[in-house]
């Protein structure tokens, strides 16, 4: 069942020097899975996963032939209908956690703001709600960090603090923007578990947005290689180590790995017609 | 003598009565041009022990020297030239309403360097990107090429000693590649010293010499380049991050 498909999607910045299309016509379409995005930077991954929360702040602009999400047109929806959709029905997890995080408010205030003020929870529920949040994404001292500014956290807790915060409305898609790139690989699998969970067990639509190709064969189900604003190859998650694109082959080729040579890493030669 | 000693150091932050254990009596020395990583989980003093070196960290016990000397407080001007940090939240490490070229041009202002115009381009060439995002704010930018902006500005006073924290981890493969390619030729080049952390072992791997394991702000093991990658390691919790890493070993 597809929960959100989106068709030639297009974003484009009006800037002083000129004109940036960061988004140059993209298709997907999304149902109860895990859909990777990977890509070099600067490639579009995450002005693709704000468009679908049309967040994209002027001058930029979005165009699609069509985005639809379970029934609801994205392109004609009034900014109130968004604001509702927001947070409760489709959730992102931003790549700059810190960023998004107040940062003068404690951490447990702003986990319990929605659940007290959206939800009329009353303040002890919501902080009960709140810790067990925390602990799911391997929160040590969830009560510290409740009482905590974001400036007091370190990079992977900021970001577990987002998830958390993100998956407390129990919302239908993630977009979920360098959600990991911050942890450890043990508590990185940890987090990886809760997202599948969530999408087998409650059927919810997840977008992971990630630079990790390792990871992203791994975990998701179906992956869009993206390239200067466009879609250069889609493929089942579990082929990407064997991906026969030059470009998504040419990113498998400039990895480390353990116990490799120390010589430089090979780059990558970009050929322009893969931007065609 | 080693260029970097952090000897039994020790962060704690007392917070509403609550004492937080940051980093607790962690040593290590880092010779000069060496390369030198830190491991372990998230939340357990990695960043804390950079910042502690730059003076942004209280240190509660403990002592670190650079060349020797016990680091003055506060850090200073000559510090800020021998010692440079690249920090894990490029988001919040650049000025917002300032462009590139402010931002990369402003320590050698400070610093009264001349010839800024020419190392700005040199610089943003360094990290690839185009010369026209001199003109740029941050805003304006993906995520990893804001992190290479970072990396640009921690150049520009051609530090000696170099702190990284997760350089790469905002990175797609490429520009990873590229990055770290980029550091290794100007740690030989200009023999800098690293002290790096990363969640990456396939990086660290590449990048350093030895690696400090840590874990709830104490370390754990150290680890020469061959144990690494030999998987000769000692201690449970190096083995659990070492298996985790499987995806990322040669032959994978
Ligand atoms: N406000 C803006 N004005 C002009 N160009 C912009 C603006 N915001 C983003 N861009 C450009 O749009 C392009 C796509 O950016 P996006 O953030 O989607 O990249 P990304 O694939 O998420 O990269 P990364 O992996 O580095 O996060 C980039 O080249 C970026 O410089
Ligand atoms: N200013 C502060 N006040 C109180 N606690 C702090 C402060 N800064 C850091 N901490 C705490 O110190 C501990 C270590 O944080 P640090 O940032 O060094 O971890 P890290 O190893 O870099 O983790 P990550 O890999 O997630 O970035 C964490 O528990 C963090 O909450
Ligand atoms: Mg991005
Ligand atoms: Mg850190």
């Amino acid at each position: 069942m597809t929960l959100l498909s989106v068709k030639d999607l297009r974003v484009t910045f009006d800037t002083e020097a000129g004109r940036v299309e960061a988004v140059r016509g993209v298709s997907f379409s999304l149902g109860r899975e895990r859909l990777g995005i990977v890509g070099e930077s600067g490639s579009g991954k995450t002005m693709t996963g704000r468009s679908v929360l049309r967040l994209i702040r002027p001058p930029g602009r979005i165009e699609a032939t069509e985005m639809v999400f379970d029934g609801t047109d994205l392109m004609a929806a009034s900014e109130r209908e968004m604001r509702a959709l927001r947070g409760q029905r489709i959730a992102m997890v931003m790549q700059d956690p810190k960023y998004s995080l107040n940062p003068v408010m404690k951490v447990g205030a702003q986990l319990t703001e929605g659940l007290r003020l959206r939800d009329g929870m009353s303040a002890k529920a919501a902080h009960g709600k709140a810790i067990e949040a925390l602990e799911a994404v391997q929160i040590r001292g969830p009560e510290r960090v409740m009482e905590a500014y974001p400036h007091e956290l370190s990079g992977g807790m900021g970001q577990r603090v987002m998830i958390a915060m993100m998956l407390i409305p129990n919302p239908d898609l993630l977009i979920a923007d360098e959600p990991t790139s911050a942890l450890d690989v043990t508590v990185q699998a940890e987090v990886l578990s809760i997202l599948d969970g969530l999408v087998r067990d409650r059927g919810m639509g997840l977008i992971f947005i990630s630079h990790d190709l390792r990871l992203v064969g791994r975990f998701c189900d179906r992956v869009l290689v993206m390239y200067k604003g466009r879609v250069v190859e889609e493929l089942e998650a579990k082929n990407l180590m064997q991906a026969e694109h030059p470009y998504t082959r040419g990113l498998l080729n400039c990895l480390p790995r353990i116990g490799g040579s120390r010589a430089p890493l090979p780059g990558l030669d970009r050929a322009a017609e893969w931007a065609e | 003598m080693a260029l970097i000693e952090v000897e039994n150091l020790s962060v704690h932050y007392g917070t509403k009565g609550q004492l937080v254990r940051a980093v607790e009596c962690v040593s290590l020395s880092v010779d000069a041009r060496e390369s030198y990583g830190l491991v372990g989980e998230s939340g357990s003093g990695k960043s804390t022990i950079l910042r502690a070196i730059c003076g942004l960290a209280p240190i509660t016990a403990g002592q670190i020297r650079i060349g020797g000397q016990p680091v003055p407080t506060p850090r200073g001007r000559a510090f800020s030239r021998r010692v440079q940090m690249v920090f894990q939240d490029p988001y919040a490490s650049l000025h917002p309403r300032h462009t590139l070229d402010r931002t990369l041009s402003e320590p050698l202002a400070i610093h009264g360097i001349g010839g800024s115009d020419a190392r700005v381009v040199r610089a943003l060439e360094d990290v690839g990107l185009p010369a026209n995002f001199r003109f740029r704010y941050p805003h304006q930018l993906s995520g990893g090429q804001r992190q290479r902006v970072a990396i640009a500005r921690a150049l520009m006073l051609e530090p000696e000693i170099l702190l990284l924290d997760e350089p790469t981890s905002a990175l797609d493969a490429s520009v990873q590649a590229e990055t770290l390619n980029l550091l290794n030729r100007l740690r030989d080049e200009r023999g800098l010293t690293f002290l790096m952390v990363s969640h990456d072992l396939a990086v660290i791997d590449h990048m350093c010499d030895r690696v400090l394991v840590m874990q709830h702000g104490r370390a754990v093991e150290e680890l020469t380049r061959d144990q690494l990658a030999g998987a000769q390691m000692t201690t449970d919790y190096a083995r659990t991050l070492f298996d985790a890493s499987a995806d990322r070993m040669l032959g994978a």
